[in-house]
């Protein structure tokens, strides 16, 4: 059993969901409240990687972030290394490619808000942000979790980008997937098997558990 | 003047124009659905920005378009209580009560949730949520919540139209007693009529986003200015109207002339009766000699209600279907059986200080 390739799935994907997390929610609100007339084009490029092949974001991303590119330059003088075949750059290609994941459920459980509970908490005095965290986040907190579960799972699963952007480089961007492919490759069946195994119990195991509480938080006030 | 509102929004096929004061007194805004009652309460709260115009509250500018002001709802401390209540379903009763009671330190906090909860006899509901509340009691926490925190108006948006009947009349008491202690103004929406007249001292009628009536309610309701708000005030018979020599105006649509006291100074175009002022009487009546405004008279149709009926007259001649009347009556079941036996036609009065005379 590749311990190191499992423990490094679980950093990239706890790492992506937690950013997500942070970053999904803000553009989430943005695309559910915003009245721009525009807003559509920013929406299409969100679910972008819902439609590419991962090889072909893959291939964007690897030559975005290369040494030659701003970006690239700019990592480089902050850190010290290229993004391309570490885990600097597994872990932003991982958040871009599963962005839509987490902000669709966002965006989803945002529209769910009835809209007199906004101007409600409007005009008992709270600000925006305080109407976000008080009363819009806790009754669309199926759609937050749902994001935050499916974009770490999604990471976990993620193939060709991991190849793409990290190449194959153990405890920096050998993941699980890439590892059970090698496995494979090597005509190792037994190792590749008990690792997917692994995946496949872990994957349902957290779905389950998250998807359970989920349920129980919300009958606690929806049912009379 | 404790509440000035003066203004103007244009929405996709919808003009809203509107100018009012109130003072202390509860103020009743009258209209049929899409007259703009909810979206001038909008306005007032801070939802719904208006092109042009000006709202100020106690001598606090809210809205003034002239002078770019604009203050954000949240700043601009007016409770709204909206018509589905708008709890917020994920907080007990005590929570939304506190809602906006944030910036209060806890004890001052705690004294205001009890307070509210002790004057809304809530108290054995503080730690439940609203889905397992009824109808009224869900209605008793929005008002509550909306006055925890002090607001300078109360504006209630049909605060009774999602309950029973039977409920009504309770919270409406409940309601009235709240307001006579409340010091800020109040706003109370209604297409209710009889509603609005009871809790409120002033009438706004609203029609097609402009304000059609405003005054004293006994005013607008003995003197309607317009067929409008006539109509609006529940009156049910108009007829088209033609003045003849002074003191007469021939009713066009009725085929009767009649005698009026209202002086009018533009020339009248309508004539109008309220349904429980017309008299019916036996025939006899029609032979007095000093009987003015009364008519032979058939009826066309009847409906019963559980102590008065309806009934739909037609003067002059028998009616030839149930549609063909003229005019309609409101009386007592008791009076009603008094005469429903007897044979047509009978003598119908409208009486000269009961009509009265619109414009357009």
């Amino acid at each position: 059993m590749n311990w190191q390739a499992i423990t490094l799935s679980l950093k990239l994907a706890g790492s992506v969901a937690g950013i997500l997390l942070v970053a999904g929610l803000p553009i989430a609100y943005w695309v559910t409240f915003s009245r721009w007339r525009w807003k559509f084009l920013i929406e299409a490029v969100v679910a972008l990687p819902l439609v590419l092949p991962p090889t072909v974001l893959g291939y964007y991303i690897l030559v975005g972030l290369g040494p030659r590119t701003f970006p690239g330059k700019l990592w480089q003088s902050w850190f010290g290394q290229t993004l391309p075949f570490t885990f600097g750059g597994l872990l932003i290609a991982s958040v871009l490619y599963s962005l839509p994941f987490a902000v669709q459920p966002f965006s989803a459980g945002f529209e769910t808000v009835d809209r007199t509970l906004i101007e409600a908490s409007w005009t008992l005095g709270a600000s925006r942000l305080g109407t976000f965290f008080r009363v819009i986040l806790p009754l669309s907190a199926a759609g937050a979790i749902t994001g935050t579960v499916l974009s770490f799972a999604h990471t976990i699963g993620e193939f060709g980008v991991v190849l793409m952007v990290g190449g194959n480089i153990p405890g920096a961007t050998r993941t699980v997937s890439i590892d059970i492919y090698d496995q494979v490759q090597a005509a190792n069946y037994e190792a590749a098997n008990r690792t997917a195994l692994v995946l496949l119990l872990f994957s349902f195991l957290v779905l389950s558990v998250i998807y359970g509480t989920n349920r129980r938080a919300m009958s606690l006030w929806r049912k009379p | 003047m404790p509440l000035e509102v003066a203004i103007e929004k244009q929405v996709s096929g919808f003009r809203l124009a509107v100018e009012f004061t109130a003072d202390g007194a509860p103020l009743g805004l009258l209209g049929p659905s899409g007259s703009g009652k909810t979206m001038t309460l909008r306005a007032i709260a801070g939802l719904e920005t208006p092109d042009r115009g000006r709202i100020e509250l106690h001598g606090r500018v809210l809205f003034d378009s002239a002078h770019g002001i604009n203050v954000p709802a949240r700043e601009r401390r007016i409770g709204l209580l909206f018509q589905n209540y708008a709890l917020f379903p994920h907080l007990t009763v005590a929570q939304n009560i506190s809602f906006g009671l944030r910036r209060l330190p806890a004890p001052e906090r705690a004294r205001r949730v009890e307070q509210q909860l002790a004057a809304a006899h809530l108290e054995d509901f503080a730690s439940r949520y609203p889905a397992s509340l009824s109808g009224g009691e869900q209605q008793r926490v929005a008002l509550a919540r909306a006055l925890a925190v002090e607001p300078a108006a109360l504006l209630l948006d049909e605060p009774f139209s999602a309950l029973d009947t039977h409920l009504r009349s309770a919270l409406e008491r409940q309601l009235r007693q709240t307001l006579e202690t409340y010091q800020g103004s109040t706003l109370f929406v209604s297409h209710n009529l009889e509603e609005a007249y009871r809790v409120c001292e002033k009438l706004v009628v609203l029609s097609n986003g402009s304000v059609a009536a405003l005054g004293p309610k006994e005013e607008i309701f003995r003197h309607p200015p317009t067929l409008e708000v006539a109509r609006v005030t529940g009156c049910k018979n108009f007829s088209r109207a033609r003045r003849l020599s002074d003191g007469r105006v021939e009713a066009l649509e009725w085929g009767c002339t009649l005698r009026v006291t209202q002086e009018s100074a533009k020339p009248p175009v309508h004539v109008a009766i309220r349904a429980h002022h017309v008299r019916v009487h036996l025939a006899q009546k029609l032979n007095l000699q000093n009987s003015e405004n009364v008519f032979p008279c058939w009826l066309a149709a009847m409906t019963e209600t559980p102590f008065r009926v309806t009934l739909d007259l037609r003067i002059g001649s028998p009616p030839a279907s149930p549609a063909d009347f003229h005019l309609q009556a409101e009386v007592f079941k008791t009076e009603w059986e008094s005469f429903r036996d007897l044979p047509q036609p009978w003598a119908i009065e409208l009486a000269t200080d009961r009509l009265f005379l619109l414009q357009d």
